[in-house]
């Protein structure tokens, strides 16, 4: 079951097109990565979801319902910037928060600032706060209430490394409680650490999208090596599935298509004609390689 | 009730907020009682000039024409309150928090009804404030038995009819404008210099559209008091005729300046 269905979503800044025809389903349960380079139309696309900006053409479905203030209420949201009333509290804002969404009680406010360790300054104004704080509370806002859904915009934004890792185990804990979460990043490590699915955007297309196994690993990539490395260069191209190799730090790079590598049929195929591996070993495609491959980054 | 509660927890801990009610609540019986203590210290005077002031002016300020003096002079001070309307209004575009109420569940007339409310409650808290004052200073200041004491009290509907106009255009300013700086230096100038110059000049010109300027439509539902009607009785006259047809456009008016901010709040990319 889907959370999410997105159809032919399209929108212009003037002759800017932000998004062209974005199409996508997010499936229940999963974390779903928003992948791509500044500027390819990540905020743009969940500002529309979110109904701050209107798309020019499409549409979309939350739980198999046109987007509404109630779907709304089911999810929670931190979108580019943490949004608050600087002269309000913590605990201030987080009633605001709760008051429009329906979301949580007072005791849920007092529990997300200890979740997102703000506990101590929960009636410090937000004013005071620093980046990271800020952000924090924003995630706290979204946790309130324990919405079935997350929307998360760049949500390590502004963090330390430590504050990094936090949120980071966070959104694992979240997604074993049985959350589905939406993260928008350009972040390939974020993604890479913590999603299941992901669609990758470039200028507002999007050039893929599914499970990221499926969509980030296209090739197997074997590397072996021998003492007679000349030998089995000549080889390689023998190999039964293989669509090219290179020669890379003492290593030969063979790539076949996905699934498509037989370790034991490789090693036989050069036992049988008398080099014996010193290595051998299979690798997926690394995910940066196949980022810049999709995004031209 | 949940968006009058939500802009109640934005509005109690707003210091601003309760600073610019201070000041309203002083400046508004503060003048008045200013001018009643002239007239007061001028009337009572034993010589010719207290003799002429009570037969030309009569007593402004006793019932039931407190109201009517109240009003005007207290309309002249529509801009404190303004200033508060624009500040509540551009303070959740800067906070970007007019984005993250429709992110959180409000849909976006939500959003600006809750802002509607905001002006109506500021509107009836300036209202109160004027009916307490002006009833006040009538009772003071009226001696003996007054027929009709009370039939003045029609200028307390008048002035929040006024007051609630004023500060719908002091939103549409924050509205449109969102950045509270040239929100409010654009509505200043318009409410202390613009319309003034181009009222005058249309009245100078007997353009009848200068009576239509959306400051002076309202400003025409209390018009000025009787005691200065004495310099020009036709024209007090006139201006008394036209108060229930002006009350008409006020809300015309009013009601257009709302339609519009809910249609543009509902087609614009936040």
């Amino acid at each position: 079951m889907s959370v999410l269905e997105l159809h032919g979503i399209e929108k212009s800044y003037g002759r800017v097109k932000a998004l062209n025809g974005v199409s996508f389903t997010v499936p229940q349960g999963s974390v779903f990565g928003i992948l791509g380079p500044n500027g390819s139309g990540k905020t743009t696309l969940l500002s529309i979801i979110l109904d701050v900006l209107s798309a020019d053409k499409g549409h979309f479905t939350w739980f198999g319902k046109p987007g509404s203030a109630d779907t709304r209420k089911q999810i929670g949201s931190l979108l580019e910037t943490p949004n608050f009333y600087h002269y309000l509290s913590a605990v201030n804002n987080l009633k605001v928060t709760q008051s429009i969404s329906g979301r949580g009680d007072e005791r849920d406010i007092g529990e997300v600032l200890q979740r997102v360790n703000l506990g101590e300054r929960k009636n410090s104004r937000f004013s005071t706060y620093s980046l990271g704080m800020k952000q924090r509370l924003a995630i706290a806002g979204a946790l309130l209430g324990h919405p079935r859904v997350l929307v998360l915009d760049e949500p390590t934004n502004g963090l330390d490394p430590a504050g990094i890792a936090e949120i980071r185990e966070l959104i694992l804990q979240l997604r074993r409680e049985g959350h589905t979460i939406i993260i928008a990043s350009h972040l390939l490590d974020e993604v890479e650490k913590v999603c299941t699915h992901v669609a990758i955007l470039r200028k507002g297309d999007v050039m893929a999208w599914g499970a990221v196994d499926d969509v980030l690993t296209d090739e197997d990539v074997v590397e072996i090596s021998a003492a007679d490395m000349e030998a089995i260069r000549k080889l390689a191209a023998e190999l039964p599935g293989i669509r090219h190799w290179k020669e890379d730090e003492g290593m030969l790079h063979l790539h076949f298509t996905r699934g498509g590598s037989d370790t034991e049929g490789i090693n036989r195929f050069f036992f049988s004609r008398g080099i014996t591996l010193q290595h051998l070993n299979v690798r997926k495609k690394r995910l940066e390689a196949k980022f810049f491959e999709l995004t031209g980054a | 009730m949940k968006i009058l509660r939500t802009e109640w927890l934005k509005i109690r801990s707003y210091w601003a907020f309760w600073l610019m009610m201070l000041m309203i609540s002083l400046a508004y019986p503060g003048v008045n009682y200013l001018f009643y203590n002239q007239y007061k210290d001028l009337s009572t005077k034993k010589d010719l000039t207290g003799q002429m002031l009570k037969m030309l002016v009569g007593n402004p300020f006793a019932l039931p024409e407190t109201y009517h003096t109240t009003a005007f002079f207290s309309s002249v001070f529509l801009f404190i309150p303004a200033i508060l309307v624009i500040m509540l209004v551009t303070n959740e575009f800067s906070y970007r928090t007019s984005r993250q109420n429709i992110i959180d569940g409000w849909s976006r007339q939500q959003f600006l009804l809750g802002k509607f409310f905001d002006v109506i409650i500021i509107s009836a808290l300036v209202t109160l404030l004027f009916a307490v004052f002006s009833t006040v200073v009538g009772l003071v200041a009226t001696t003996g038995t007054v027929p009709d004491r009370w039939s003045g009290m029609r200028y307390i509907a008048y002035f929040g009819l006024q007051t609630f106009s004023q500060l719908s255009l002091a939103f549409m300013f924050g509205f449109l404008l969102r950045r509270s700086f040239i929100a409010l230096g654009a509505f200043m100038f318009y409410f202390i210099i613009l319309e003034n110059i181009l009222a005058s000049y249309a009245s100078y010109k007997k353009w009848n559209w200068g009576k239509f300027l959306p400051l002076e439509i309202s400003d025409r539902i209390i018009p000025m008091p009787k005691f200065m009607a004495r310099l020009n009785e036709d024209g007090y006259k006139l201006r008394m005729a036209e108060i229930n047809e002006f009350v008409i456009y006020t809300i015309l008016l009013t009601a257009a300046i709302w339609a519009i901010c809910f249609y543009i709040h509902k087609k614009r990319d936040l």
